[in-house]
């Protein structure tokens, strides 16, 4: 058994918007070297904190995301430091850079310069909303970034503010992660059969565009439909969304005739419900057009339940329905628990923390992490020139 | 120009977005992506048609192709319309499994089981096979959710993020719009297909990869929450628009009628921007002087802040903001998309003809090789519409065998091939789309 990226030398350039690129490549054998400025990534200054833990060993983010990595740290104002990212560049397979247009090429460390001396480097450049078009010297975030792509504002109830998906989680950073992480295998894939290097530009606005079909253009043009803000249920047909239960929130989601099926004859049966089983309601746009109607019915169901009673005799019932889970609820999920889910990690300060387990299984032994490292900790990994 | 993937053949059994979406990428970069389907076990997104077309007698076969999806998610496919459930329509399949290189799904692992299609069973059809499948949750028998069912938008209230959607204190919005999981394990397959074939040039050897989508999720979006509960207890819920780390983050209203404006201040650097535009008494106000006094007073500042741009157009604002350093955008709307110039210019939407379609809309994807990049030629295909090419062609068959085994219902072509159609926007599209990468066309 091997990893599929040993050997495969990744220097690492980005913060949020890459982390989880690299710390993937890791897990599969890679060479991570990320380069810190001296007073630490920006991952080093997100909360939550490690307790007790000294700074700037204690972000939980930097504690996750750079797990499997090597630190270098590199002042970009030092001519010495310069010199020395640029020989560890020269020698890179891969680099993660998430600057923006033209940064790292004022220092001299950027593609421009790096593609010179290294024409097989694969260069993943992520930017707010790439690097050409009239917005390429705009600066972004997770939530312009949704505002953006069209989603931020049809998600929420109406009257509030729309709001952002996922929030806290910073999702799009991440999503952008991943697409970078593509980028290099597709980059590695091309060198191997061309026998070059080439830039990857990638940007945190068309990530999330991408996510965001249901209210793009294609769709658009087709229905005309003004998309808006509908809550947490959708308009396509009920029962669709979060509804409450009598200790939380619970997920339903009927679409398909035989989930259908199902859901009316539960309803039918518990709440003595004779209405529900009408074949008129086995239509979903009917159930679309008499949504109140529907949704009144299922509930009576729903709140008569706990969370866990009606997700797992919903599913008995062979209906797609899954609890509103927090972190809280996920830990005591009796799935991941059985599965082996949840692993631990050694932190940069000491101790160690529960983590979530590999993002992917493999038959080959893929994936393996050890913990994030102190800043600089790997200074002397960059070559001396 | 040679594609990445040229010679690359993809077997995909895919519903609606998880599988499809990362089988549309292999497809862009010239893999031969079959994907496997059936008018008797349809893809969601062949039952959900335009209403324009669903309503119009003469029309209405062309339904099944005619959700933007079909092609938003399967442009560059052929479609393979086999009846697995029969006998004969899987001993298909598995000739045609002989050929590939890579075998995707997001079918359940119990389904893909008792289609005989599940890691074991293909590997004997293809030893070397690169089998990556996203069952919700996982594909391991004697778990206890093995058998249920986890389709995408409820995968978002599962893996934590629908709590962690909507305003402090209310109940949770959810994500009501998209299945963000859907399309993040989609992006873990294309990953791991993509490297499962890098590590065949290698080892000789083909991967099981299961990602359960449960599982990617959380381990993708929820490691330093999870981290914080087990060490302090601390559950992280929804706190509306508004960041951890600084102060303003937050989606405020502009003039007219639900306008508004995202702004993210990310550091001093961006405030000492806002400030060259904002109100001059926001520069004196100590509660407002450093990042830390900002996020102890975010309820003053959001309140000072909307107040402020209510009275700019949202578009104005955005640029005005963007010109001074600071990052924002409008909270666009699916008709503000029309007149973004980033968007509309950059290629993003691509229009190709399809057996259905004169032409027919979609987007590309956001990873842009800049050497060597993808490229697309048609749109979505019809059900069935490269059956007997690819059963003769790529698995070799007779002329005569493929029609038996349509006659014996294993099998299916595309219904009514001599019906064409033109979207709503075809005779204008070219006024949306100045540039003259829409489709070679001479516009």
């Amino acid at each position: 058994m091997s990893r599929p990226f040993e050997g495969v030398k990744v220097v690492d350039l980005s913060g949020l918007a890459g982390s989880y690129a690299t710390r993937m490549l890791a897990a599969l054998g890679a060479e991570v070297l990320k380069i810190e400025p001296p007073t630490g990534s920006p991952l080093r200054r997100m909360s939550p904190f490690i307790d007790g833990a000294r700074e700037p060993e204690h972000s939980l983010w930097w504690a996750y995301l750079a797990m499997g990595t090597h630190s270098a740290v590199v002042d970009l104002d030092d001519e010495g430091d310069r010199a020395r990212l640029a020989a560890a560049l020269a020698t890179a397979d891969v680099v993660i850079d998430d600057h923006g247009p033209d940064v790292l090429d004022g220092f001299g460390v950027g593609y421009r310069a790096t593609g010179e001396i290294n024409p097989g480097v694969i260069w993943v450049s992520i930017s707010a909303f790439g690097l050409e078009g009239p917005k390429r010297s705009w600066t972004s975030s997770n939530l312009v970034a949704w505002a953006a792509s069209g989603v931020l504002y049809t998600t929420g109830f109406d009257d509030q503010p729309p709001v952002v998906p996922a929030g806290p989680a910073q999702m799009g950073m991440h999503a952008t992660a991943l697409n970078a992480a593509i980028g290099a295998v597709l980059g590695l894939r091309g060198r191997r059969l061309t026998g070059r290097g080439q830039l990857v530009d990638l940007s945190l606005a068309e990530t999330c565009l991408a996510f965001s079909p249901e209210t793009g253009v294609p769709v658009f043009l087709d229905d005309r439909v003004h998309r808006v803000r509908a809550g947490n249920r959708r308009t396509l047909s009920r029962p669709f969304g979060i509804y409450p239960c009598s200790d939380g929130f619970v997920s339903i989601l009927v679409l398909m005739p035989r989930h259908w099926e199902s859901m009316a004859e539960w309803v039918h049966e518990v709440c003595d419900n004779e209405s529900i089983i009408d074949p008129v309601f086995a239509d979903m746009a009917v159930r679309g057009q008499t949504m109140e109607l529907v949704d009144g019915w299922v509930e009576e169901l729903t709140t008569s339940m706990t969370l866990l009673e009606f997700f797992q005799e919903g599913q008995r019932r062979g209906i797609p329905i899954t609890p509103v889970n927090t972190v809280e609820t996920l830990l005591i999920d009796p799935h991941l628990e059985a599965v082996d889910y949840w692993d631990k990690v050694e932190l940069p300060d000491g101790g160690d923390a529960t983590i979530p387990g590999p993002s992917f299984r493999t038959n080959q032994g893929w994936w393996s992490l050890g913990r994030a490292p102190r800043l600089g900790e790997h200074t002397t990994d960059l070559p001396v020139v | 120009m040679v594609r990445l993937l040229d010679g690359v053949k993809v077997f995909e059994l895919g519903i609606a977005i998880a599988s499809p979406n990362a089988g549309r990428l292999l497809a862009h970069h010239g893999a031969e992506v079959y994907k496997i389907e059936s008018p008797t076990s349809p893809d969601i997104v062949r039952m959900i048609g335009s209403a324009w077309l669903r309503d119009n007698e003469e029309l209405a076969p062309a339904t099944p192709d005619s959700s933007p999806y079909v092609s938003e998610m399967n442009a560059d496919k052929r479609s393979v319309a086999l009846d697995l459930k029969r006998p004969e329509g899987r001993d298909a399949a598995r000739r045609l499994l002989a050929e590939c290189d890579v075998f995707l799904a997001n079918f359940g692992a119990r389904a893909l089981t008792e289609l005989g299609l599940d890691y074991a069973s293909v590997k004997e059809v293809r030893p070397d096979i690169v089998y990556v499948q996203l069952p919700g949750f996982g594909s391991e028998p004697d778990t206890p959710y093995y058998p249920f069912v986890a389709w995408g938008p409820n995968q978002a209230p599962l893996v934590g993020i629908d709590d962690l959607t909507g305003h402090a204190g209310r109940e949770p919005a959810g994500i009501a719009t998209v299945a963000p999981p859907d399309y993040l394990s989609s992006l873990h397959a294309a990953f791991c297909v993509l490297t499962g074939l890098e590590e065949r040039e290698r080892s000789g050897e083909g991967v099981h990869v299961d990602i359960a989508q449960f599982e990617t999720t959380v381990s993708l979006l929820l490691g330093p929450f999870v981290m914080d509960h087990a060490l302090t207890g601390n559950v992280q819920s929804r706190i509306g628009n508004r960041s951890l780390w600084y102060a303003p983050e937050g989606v405020y209203p502009c003039r007219g009628e639900e306008r508004w404006i995202a702004i993210s201040v990310v550091d001093d650097d961006a405030w000492a921007a806002l400030l060259t535009l904002a109100p001059a008494e926001w520069a004196d106000d100590e509660r407002f002087a450093s990042n830390e006094a900002r996020l102890a007073n975010v309820e003053a500042l959001d309140d000072a802040v909307a107040a402020w741009t209510v009275g700019f157009s949202s578009t104005d604002l955005a640029a005005r903001l963007q010109e001074a350093g600071v990052a924002a955008h409008i909270v666009a709307t699916n008709e503000d998309l029309l007149q973004d110039k980033q968007v509309m210019e950059s290629g993003w939407y691509q229009a190709r003809p399809s057996a259905r379609f004169t032409r027919d809309l979609f987007s590309t994807f956001p990873i842009r090789m800049t050497e060597t990049p993808g490229r697309w030629e048609r749109g979505g295909p019809s059900t069935g519409e490269h059956t007997v090419e690819v059963l003769t062609g790529t698995v070799g068959m007779s002329e005569t065998e493929v029609a038996d085994l349509v006659e014996g219902g294993a099998a299916f072509t595309m219904d009514r091939p001599d019906l064409r159609v033109d979207r709503p926007y075809e005779d204008w599209l070219h006024i949306l789309f100045p540039q003259d990468a829409v489709d070679g066309r001479d516009l």
